[in-house]
């Protein structure tokens, strides 16, 4: 009798542990099914628009069939490397203040600006620089928008240095300090040069986590049908020419939107990737 | 060690590289609004990088948004189908004047089983949008094609969520033959819509309609062609069925113009005209020498503006505008003669 009940209780134990084994597992492969979907429909849809014109064509007017995208892509690589050039300097500095000031009721007041920071839509960002800086620049621009990309990578970028800072052994410094060197050097001769990889990855999720964003670049960087260097004209993007394409009524677009979306996809999988096989060394 | 010395590298080289780019600064000029006539504008600003090298960035983003860009003072010109009202005109900072530059047409276009082509008139059109006609298959409608047979299909209209002087025109026509349509939402470039639902952009609502069968919208005549989308027929007020064509939106641009060129030309009453022809204008600051802007961006405008109502025109016929009438291409010549620099007429 007692041997049964133990054997049954033991039973409703197993079948409890295998229902929520399986109510665990069923959320967890959607979201991989979901991202391989994701992934799926974008590389079909996307790779028929694929062709030498598509890298080194620029837009065709309305309606049109063929030419490319190559505006967008060398617009992107301007954003992205202009917001790089505004949110490193600032990022690494606010996070060397974090580190160097940690406990004290400024750095936590910066700490919240930070986290607030990331919380204020990308859209509002981008209002916000229109008159800042196109207003009074009197034109929409790369820098405008890769201003408006590097307040939206900032606060990622500053929080993930902040960490990668904190991770440095403080004997290191200690040591560095005992021997008699300046505190300034020995933060940038030993915690900076200790703490490179981990600023490259800060810098590169900024990147991944800017490259897709359209909002912010509407009122800023605006578009453009040619392609342009210009720091101080308007310029194109990946994200806003698949914003533009996919609304309209022509095919092609259609078609040109689906390959700029796996550009995009692309780009910021193999940072992703990048920076994750990077650290597990 | 080696490591931080690579990513400084790196660094030095993106700021030489944005450095370079910025130096390499070609003639540009920049334009948004309208989208009515974008795909005209697109096509003359490509041949117009083809035969002068300058590149004309026109950004489609809607008239409203275009009224917007020029009193910012943040792009060149703004295009416009809707003009300014007297009224407005304190909203510039200084005086504008509006060019006249190509001739379209709102279609009504429509997603139905086999696009068969449809007979509308403006009330039944204006019952549609106010909600009172809800079926394809309503007896308003059928009345008109009798040789049509007709879905049992929802209609859903397709309006544009953004401000738009196609919108403007065609709220317009709606308010000159619905009087109801008049009290009831009136005429501007976004009104509160009773029914239906918003995309914005010409190529906005025809991408919706495209891809929803039931709806209706109505976008610029190149829009539904290029598309392959239907145009309905619209009765004038002279009782004629007219298809939107070269020859019927010609047609309703024969009459008088005015010297600022500020004119509607819905609900023509040019025998055959077609109802929905619409101007679109470029608007620019009469005078050009305003916050940095030096005498070569202005001339390099005027030009611009000049070859647009010349040789540009060769152009729109085949996007299925049309061309502007003689009284017109003269009143724009003596509106760019009047733009200045610095109080010198820009073109001499």
């Amino acid at each position: 009798m007692e041997n049964n009940a133990f054997k049954s209780r033991h039973q409703t134990r197993a079948q409890k542990d295998r229902f929520f084994k399986f109510a665990v597992m069923i959320p967890a492969g959607i979201v991989v099914a979901l991202l391989v979907l994701i992934l799926a429909q974008v590389v079909i849809n996307g790779a028929r628009a694929l062709n030498v014109d598509f890298f080194f064509k620029e837009q065709k007017p309305f309606g049109e069939t063929g030419g490319g995208i190559v505006q967008a892509i060398v617009g992107t690589i301007m954003l992205l490397g202009t917001s790089i050039v505004v949110a490193l300097p600032f990022s690494l500095l606010a996070s060397l203040y974090l580190y160097e000031h940690r406990g004290s009721k400024r750095a936590k007041v910066l700490a919240t600006a930070i986290n607030t920071l990331q919380g204020i839509p990308s859209i509002v960002i981008g209002v916000v620089i229109y008159s800042w800086i196109v207003v009074p620049l009197r034109s929409f621009s790369s820098l405008a928008g890769g201003v408006a990309l590097a307040i939206v990578m900032l606060p990622l970028m500053t929080s993930m240095i902040h960490a990668s800072l904190e991770m440095v052994p403080s004997s290191y410094l200690e040591a560095a300090l005992a021997l008699g060197v300046p505190r300034w050097r020995a933060i940038i001769d030993i915690i900076l040069p200790a703490s490179a990889s981990g600023i490259l990855e800060a810098t590169g999720l900024g990147v991944a986590r800017a490259a897709g964003e359209t909002a912010p670049l509407i009122f800023t960087a605006f578009g453009n049908p040619f392609l342009s260097l210009s720091l101080k004209g308007p310029v194109s993007a990946l994200p806003l020419v698949i914003y533009e394409y996919i609304k309209s009524p022509y095919d092609d677009w259609h078609q040109k939107a689906w390959g700029a979306a796996l550009l995009l996809v692309l780009f910021v999988l193999s940072l992703n990737v990048l920076i994750g096989s990077r650290k597990k060394h | 060690m080696k490591r931080n010395v690579l990513f400084r590298r790196g660094l030095l080289m993106a700021l030489c590289l944005i450095g370079a780019a910025s130096a390499l600064n070609a003639q540009t000029l920049l334009g948004s609004g309208a989208t009515f006539p974008a795909p005209a504008y697109t096509k003359m600003f490509d041949e117009y990088y083809k035969t002068t090298g300058i590149k004309v960035n026109y950004q489609a983003i809607g008239s409203s948004g275009g009224l917007k860009n020029i009193q910012d003072r943040v792009v060149d010109f703004g295009g416009s189908d809707s003009f300014v009202k007297d009224t407005d005109f304190a909203k510039y900072p200084a005086s504008i004047v509006h060019i006249p530059t190509v001739i379209g047409a709102v279609v009504v276009t429509y997603n139905l089983p086999g696009n068969p082509a449809l007979r509308l008139t403006g009330e039944v059109i204006a019952d549609i949008y106010l909600g009172k006609i809800t079926k394809w298959n309503d007896k308003r409608i059928a009345e008109l094609n009798p040789a049509v047979k007709l879905p049992n299909m929802a209609i859903m209209p397709v309006y544009r969520s953004d401000g738009s002087g196609t919108t403007f025109n065609f709220t317009a026509y709606l308010s000159a033959v619905s009087t109801e349509w008049k009290s009831k939402v009136g005429n501007a470039n976004s009104v509160s819509w009773p029914a239906g639902q918003g995309a914005a952009q010409n190529a906005g609502v025809a991408g919706v309609v495209k891809q929803t069968p039931g709806s209706i919208g109505y976008v610029e005549l190149a829009y539904a062609h290029q598309s392959n989308m239907p145009a309905a027929a619209i009765k004038n007020s002279s009782g004629v069925w007219v298809d939107a064509s070269l020859a019927s939106i010609s047609a309703s641009a024969a009459g008088a113009f005015p010297p600022d060129s500020r004119i509607l030309l819905v609900n023509t009453n040019a025998k055959e005209g077609y109802p929905i022809s619409a101007l679109t204008w470029i608007i620019v600051y009469r005078e050009q020498k305003y916050a940095s802007r030096t005498l070569e961006q202005a001339e390099h405008l005027a030009k611009l503006l000049w070859w647009m109502i010349h040789d540009g025109q060769n152009f729109v016929e085949a996007l299925d505008y049309a061309k502007l009438p003689a009284p017109a291409i003269k009143a724009a010549e003596a509106i760019i003669k009047s733009i200045t620099y610095d109080g010198q007429p820009v073109l001499k």
